[in-house]
């Protein structure tokens, strides 16, 4: 009965839909590895910081006007600015305790901003999405489909920025920092490194980051705080798949948790398919790959 | 110790009487708030079981209570039950659930449990509880009502009754609760807080343990769900979301999660701070602003919780010097928990 719904012509647009889906949440997952790998801090708030930030975007570019690159710019700073604030005063301090307690820190840090973002933009309005580029698109020939160019280039952005990364931590002395810390933030210090600066750094650009995928994410999804806010457990669930560690397994389980997402609503309108999709990755995830006894793979 | 025992018999005494006395003089409002703070305290004492003595953090307590309120609901309302029956499979359906939660998380440590409590309290939220998917259960578009039941002839429909009998029951589950603390049971819970490997060492069933503590957990929780649900008078989904479990936790950290006093001061603070931001030029709407601020305050400054710190200080006045033992702190609790 659900079924007869089903429309398997629809499966290359579908498909489309979920990989700009999963580029979005690949680039949030990438920053929360980031931020977890340096800094050894599940941020739980790191949906909220993208929210807040894109919601920056949204001031300057559809309530003023102004080009939403310029909007997109700050919400880079924004996002930015705040992770370094997050890091710096609330994490900081606390370098000798549990990591559960800076948990509890990131939670109250996302209570704060989603409160905050709901005073000045209202939880419940419609927000009109920070448009990039234009929704027309153009058509692929053999498959007969259209592919709008915003979606072209979040899955351009995307893809550029997650091999950035990588080349950021490969090549360049501050991704290398950022490496030793990961693996051992005592012998990075005994080299030499500048472990807090280091790790201000990856809070920075990890943010920037998820406010990025915020801005990226706005035509896609319903444009809310509290939708943006929970892009925080989709980054997760994708870093899960990357073991919170492999920066490429979570782009893959990025894309696949986008596409995870899309599918269901192909053959089904039962609300919350997506989030269901999610909870079962979630499951699966931590039942394979965290066993007791799995091992840790390295940033890059 | 002596001295401690009367003071605490003494300070639990006078709460008592303040408890009941006071909403007497009180509008029918706020003894209906009164009554929603005895409730809310039985959520919160829930989470006293699972995360202050068996070291265990949920994000999805609301989760638990949801299927506490919305078995009752549809019981009730749906299928005209006894409450009183309703509230028993209520509770016992989500001890189930709470044990089916407890089984993934037996082999999660810390930051994973916390990433699957969040997951799982997002499937409720999204998944289960929205219109379409389970409307049987969820009463879909239509929230379910509950009429307040009757106390063995006594009838629960005055605000005071329903506050009195909700106190009551609040009390009988701080006391069941405090009861784990002593005795064998409490050594056991320690020693699993402690170190689960040095536990399983000594012979301790960890295994056992842990689900029994969710269980246990989930059902303190699924009563306060029931007891939400009759005192409301009826169920609706938004009441039970994500956010309200994560405010819950984090209220929860702030009074300092393994005392069953904050349990009653963060039942407190849930429902009189909002009630008081109304009455100002803020709105109710700043107080997870409220919650988030002081939760990141207190766990920089202060990171052993409100009421065991206030405690201590109080002990510290009367007894000039002398120390007691203090309680764990959240570090403490959390301080096994390795990634």
């Amino acid at each position: 009965m659900i079924l007869a719904s089903a429309n398997f012509g629809l499966f290359p647009s579908y498909t489309v839909i979920g990989l700009v889906l999963g580029g979005t949440y690949a680039l949030a997952a990438i920053g929360l590895v980031l931020i977890y790998r340096v800094s050894g801090v599940l941020h739980f708030g790191h949906g909220a910081v993208a929210m807040f930030a894109t919601f920056i975007a949204y001031t300057v570019s559809v309530e003023h006007g102004l080009p939403s690159i310029i909007g997109l710019f700050a919400a880079i700073v924004t996002g930015a600015a705040l992770g370094y604030i997050i890091e710096r005063f609330t994490i900081r301090p606390l370098r000798d305790r549990p990591a559960l307690t800076k948990v509890v820190i990131t939670i109250g840090w996302l209570l704060v901003l989603q409160t905050l973002a709901g005073a000045i933009w209202k939880n419940t309005a419609y927000h009109r999405p920070v448009q990039l580029v234009s929704r027309s698109g153009f058509k692929l020939p053999v498959l007969n489909l259209i592919i709008g160019y915003d979606q072209l280039t979040t899955l351009l952005v995307a893809i550029g920025l997650a091999v950035g990364t990588a080349a950021l931590l490969r090549y360049t002395t501050l991704g290398i920092s950022m490496r030793a810390v990961a693996d051992d933030p005592g012998a990075a210090r005994l080299w030499g490194v500048n472990v807090n600066r280091v790790t201000a750094a990856s809070w920075m650009v990890g943010s920037a980051m998820g406010a990025v995928a915020g801005v990226l994410v706005t035509p896609q999804i319903s444009f809310t705080t509290f939708a943006l806010t929970l892009i925080v457990i989709d980054a997760f669930t994708a870093a899960l798949i990357g073991r919170l560690s492999s920066l490429p397994w979570t782009v893959v389980g990025a894309v696949a948790l986008g596409l995870a997402q899309t599918y269901p609503r192909m053959v089904t309108n039962i609300s919350g398919s997506g989030e269901a999709a999610t909870f079962l990755l979630v499951i699966v995830t931590l039942f394979v790959l965290f066993r007791p006894g799995a091992q840790r793979v390295r940033l890059a | 110790m002596n001295d401690n025992v009367r003071l605490r018999r003494i300070t639990v005494v006078a709460a008592l009487a303040v408890a009941i006395v006071v909403p007497l003089f009180i509008s029918n409002f706020y003894q209906f708030e009164a009554s929603e703070i005895a409730v809310l305290a039985i959520l919160v004492l829930s989470l006293v079981v699972i995360t202050g003595y068996v070291g265990q953090i949920s994000f999805c307590q609301y989760s638990f209570a949801a299927i506490g309120a919305f078995t009752v609901g549809s019981l009730v309302g749906g299928h005209h039950w006894s409450f009183w029956l309703a509230l028993v499979v209520a509770v016992a359906f989500s001890s189930v659930v709470g044990i089916l939660v407890g089984i993934p998380a037996l082999r999660l440590s810390g930051l994973f449990l916390a990433i699957l409590t969040v997951a799982v309290a997002l499937f409720f939220d999204r998944f289960l509880l929205a219109a379409g998917t389970w409307d049987s259960f969820s009463g879909g578009l239509n929230p379910w009502r509950v009429g307040r039941p009757s106390f063995f002839g006594i009838g629960l429909d005055g605000p005071y009754a329903y506050y009195a009998f909700t106190l009551g029951a609040f009390a009988v589950m701080a006391w069941l609760v405090w009861n784990l603390r002593i005795g064998k049971t409490g050594r056991v819970l320690r020693a699993i807080r402690g170190s689960e490997i040095a536990a399983s060492m000594i012979g301790i069933d960890v295994t056992l343990w842990k689900l029994a503590a969710f269980g246990l957990s989930a059902g303190l929780a699924g009563l306060a769900g029931g007891l939400l649900a009759a005192g409301v008078g009826g169920v609706s989904p938004p009441s039970f979301d994500f956010l309200h479990s994560i405010q819950i936790a984090a209220l929860a950290t702030v009074m300092g999660v393994e005392s069953i006093a904050s349990a009653a001061a963060g039942a407190l603070a849930l429902v009189a701070v909002p009630e008081i931001l109304t009455h100002t030029p803020i709105s109710a709407d700043y107080f997870p602003l409220f919650v988030g601020g002081v939760l990141i305050v207190q766990l920089v400054f202060a990171p052993q919780g409100a009421v065991p710190k206030m405690v201590e200080d109080i002990k510290h006045l009367l007894a000039r010097g002398r120390h007691g033992e203090p309680d764990a702190t959240t570090d403490e609790i959390s301080a096994k928990v390795t990634v």
